[in-house]
């Protein structure tokens, strides 16, 4: 999705604004996480019927220089645009901000986003404002992100900075120009499991999706990795048969790829692989053992007083209860034996 | 658990996907504290039963200064685990909501999420909160439990809980004493109702998906001319999302060792829960043995003073001079349970997957003898 258009940064363009409060135009590099693209995106659905693109705040953090950005968060501002005019409340963007950043101490405001790819004089009121003294980013540059939501086609999304630019000091306000740079997505190790598990719903009609367990996933790995393999393999075998063209760089890939298969003596693969299954079936022997007990131990501490009142069953009771104790204990030494066995082993 | 499941207003819980990433990422920015914030949405008007969770924001994180002493370490933890029914974060969820409302998100809270580590959740402050949200703000809140490492070690482990009608009358009472449990019925099986859990994408957030990791290209592609130019060929499909292979690694042993002393631990508390009781047990034996002894003397009393034509003493003087022992709570007994009964699915599940890797990896290494 990120685009991968080359830029050409130029010299800085003069402004009319004062020496100073320029803000620097210096290139920089735009990473975004997923979770904002997919709140803008959850964004452009609610908004509201007669407005075509709806505006919010980008989150994130800025290296030291400046120069590279990450856009990690973001959230929605409730703005009106007429022919004539757009009103953005500013208020609202002010307190939002201000809750943002009690729950996410280390971000700061970085920009704003629109759900549609049009840059027009609203957006550069907009911008100008986002990268204002005091409230907004300066001296940094505001980042603007642009994500186009138009239905049926692919999602497109773009980032800017600004310069400011105007033939005179009162139209320096609703005007600046938009320099592309560039952006990517990029997602971390946690994000991972959650896209696996919201992607493995794309193909689904109804969008949605049940948890899936470890060993679905793992089926599922296994079947796409001997998809995988198959593929490779009618190719070796066609190249074999004459039907393919055979590449020396493919066949050298494949070599490498090859020889990573470990060789170790069979005799060696036999015993660890003895050792480390007996390992997880202990544990998981002892693990159910236990609680079978623990269930025992509470239906024995709920059950030995119905058997009567008075003081015979406090004594009956008690004798029940060190029995099962002593049950439990010898689980709990069980465990522990278990756990010794297997740190020597391991 | 089905009849529990029968009676809950909610049947099973919808997530958006963005629900999803934002506690995926606030739960690792966080670890291993535990994160915590709330979650908005509402009942499904087409499809009664099912409650759509459309989006959460964390509260803020707690900021107590950080001693070297270990029992400030233990409280800050607490703190950050009570965070959901802390008065503050009250006003900040509805301050947050009414925010929420303006830009037309479902601006109804129903319920929060936290993190956890190897499924180490059932504890009183799970419980608290719960209760907290499930009896006062809307009886319909669930608690959205994320598991971080067991989430890093392949597929995303999300659970939706609430507490069963049976927990929440006892623990209204307060009291958890054995007479209590046997009326009510109550067991460990029952405090926790799980509930179904779906992922949902919006309609662009599939038309998103889609697009990326990029797919291969679909065109021929002619053959690269060297090793090096085919390793850093930029056509080079990411591998995707989903089948993820992370779920075909094969560590066994840190998950194995974390289980088992968490394992310990529960069965240690066990213990001294299970020796709690027997002291009590002792205590009112020997009170009572006390009582029928002074019954008995008073009797004799009585039956020497009733010989010598005296005025009778009264007999039930004892329950001023005796006072019997208050039994323990069990609350705690059957939360640590169903914590084992947790930790033991949870090996259930990891062994049946490692088992299975194990056995294809042996009958890869030596491919004669399967």
């Amino acid at each position: 999705m990120a685009d991968k258009d080359s830029f050409l940064h130029l010299a800085r363009p003069l402004g009319p604004a004062p020496v100073g409060a320029q803000p620097s135009t210096a290139p920089l590099n735009v990473v975004v996480q997923p979770q904002a693209i997919f709140s803008i995106l959850d964004h452009a659905l609610r908004r509201p019927a007669d407005q075509d693109r709806v505006i919010g705040t980008l989150l994130g953090t800025r290296s030291e220089d400046g120069t590279e950005v990450e856009i990690r968060n973001c959230y929605a501002v409730p703005h009106t645009e007429t022919a004539e005019q757009v009103e953005v409340d500013m208020d609202y963007q002010k307190q939002m901000l201000q809750l943002h950043l009690r729950a996410n101490p280390r971000e700061v405001l970085v920009g704003w986003y629109a759900t549609s790819s049009d840059l027009n004089t609203f957006s550069a009121l907009i911008q100008n404002f986002y990268g204002q003294q005091g409230d907004g980013t300066w001296p940094h540059p505001a980042v603007h992100l642009t994500v186009s939501t138009v239905p049926g086609e692919e999602i497109e999304s773009r980032t800017y900075i600004s310069a400011p630019i105007g033939v005179t000091a009162e139209r320096a306000a609703d005007s600046c120009l938009f320099i592309p740079v560039p952006h990517e997505l990029k997602y971390g190790e946690a994000e991972k499991s959650g896209l696996e598990l919201i992607s493995s719903a794309k193909d689904n009609e109804d969008r949605s999706q049940p948890i899936i367990t470890d060993l679905e996933a793992l089926e599922r790995a296994i079947v796409h990795v001997l998809e995988m393999l198959d593929r490779v393999s009618t190719y070796v075998n066609n190249v074999l048969d004459e039907e393919a063209e055979p590449s020396s760089a493919l066949g050298q890939y494949l070599m490498n790829a090859l020889s990573l298969a470990p060789k170790v003596d069979a005799a060696d693969i036999e015993r660890d692989f003895n050792n480390h299954i007996q390992d997880v079936l202990v544990v998981s022997y002892l693990a159910n053992t236990i609680r079978t007990q623990i269930d025992l131990s509470n239906r024995l501490a709920t059950a030995a007083l119905t058997l009567g009142t008075g003081d015979a069953l406090a004594g009956d009771g008690e004798q029940q209860r060190g029995g099962d104790r002593q049950r439990g204990g010898r689980g709990g030494r069980g465990g522990g034996q278990g756990r010794q066995q297997r740190q020597q082993e391991a | 658990m089905a009849d529990t499941l029968k009676d809950s207003p909610i049947k099973a819980v919808q997530v958006e996907a963005l629900v999803v990433m934002k506690l995926v990422n606030h739960a690792a920015k966080t670890f291993p504290t535990v994160a915590t914030g709330s979650l908005v949405g509402m009942e499904s008007g087409s499809q009664p039963g099912l409650l759509e969770v459309t989006s959460c924001f964390p509260f803020p994180s707690v900021d107590i200064p950080t001693t070297d002493d270990h029992r400030d370490n233990n409280n800050s933890a607490n703190l950050a685990a009570a965070a959901p029914r802390a008065k503050a974060n009250l006003a900040y969820q509805n301050e947050m909501i009414k925010f929420l409302r303006e830009v037309n998100v479902d601006a109804n809270n129903v319920g929060w999420y936290t993190s956890t580590s190897m499924g180490n959740f059932v504890n009183l402050n799970t419980i608290e909160n719960q209760f907290f949200y499930q009896k006062d703000p809307n009886e319909r809140a669930i608690a959205l439990v994320h598991d971080v490492s067991r989430s890093s070690q392949g597929s995303l482990s999300l659970r939706a809980y609430r507490l069963s009608p049976a927990f929440v009358a006892a623990y209204k009472e307060g009291k958890f004493t054995t007479d209590n449990l046997q009326k009510s019925g109550l067991r460990y099986h029952d405090i926790l109702v799980e509930l179904p859990v779906h992922i949902h994408n919006s309609h662009l957030l599939t038309s998103l998906l889609h697009q990326l990791p990029s797919d291969a290209p679909k065109e021929e592609l002619s053959f690269p001319p060297n090793l090096a130019a085919l390793q850093q060929d930029p056509n080079t499909p990411e591998p995707p999302f989903f089948p993820n292979y992370d779920s075909l690694d094969l560590s066994i042993d840190p998950f194995l060792e974390k289980t088992c002393d968490l394992l310990l631990e529960s069965i240690e508390n066990h213990h001294t829960e299970l020796n709690n009781h027997q002291y009590y047990q002792r205590s009112l034996a020997r009170e009572q043995a006390k009582i029928t002894a002074w019954q008995q003397k008073r009797k004799a009393e009585n039956a020497a003073r009733t010989a010598s034509k005296q005025p009778l003493l009264p007999e039930d003087e004892w329950q001023r001079l005796f006072k019997l022992p208050q039994e323990p709570s069990r609350l705690e007994t059957l939360l640590n349970s169903r914590q084992v009964e947790q930790y033991a699915r949870q090996v259930d599940g990891f062994t049946a997957g490692v088992s299975t890797k194990m056995f294809a990896v042996k009958s890869n290494l030596l491919p004669g003898e399967s």
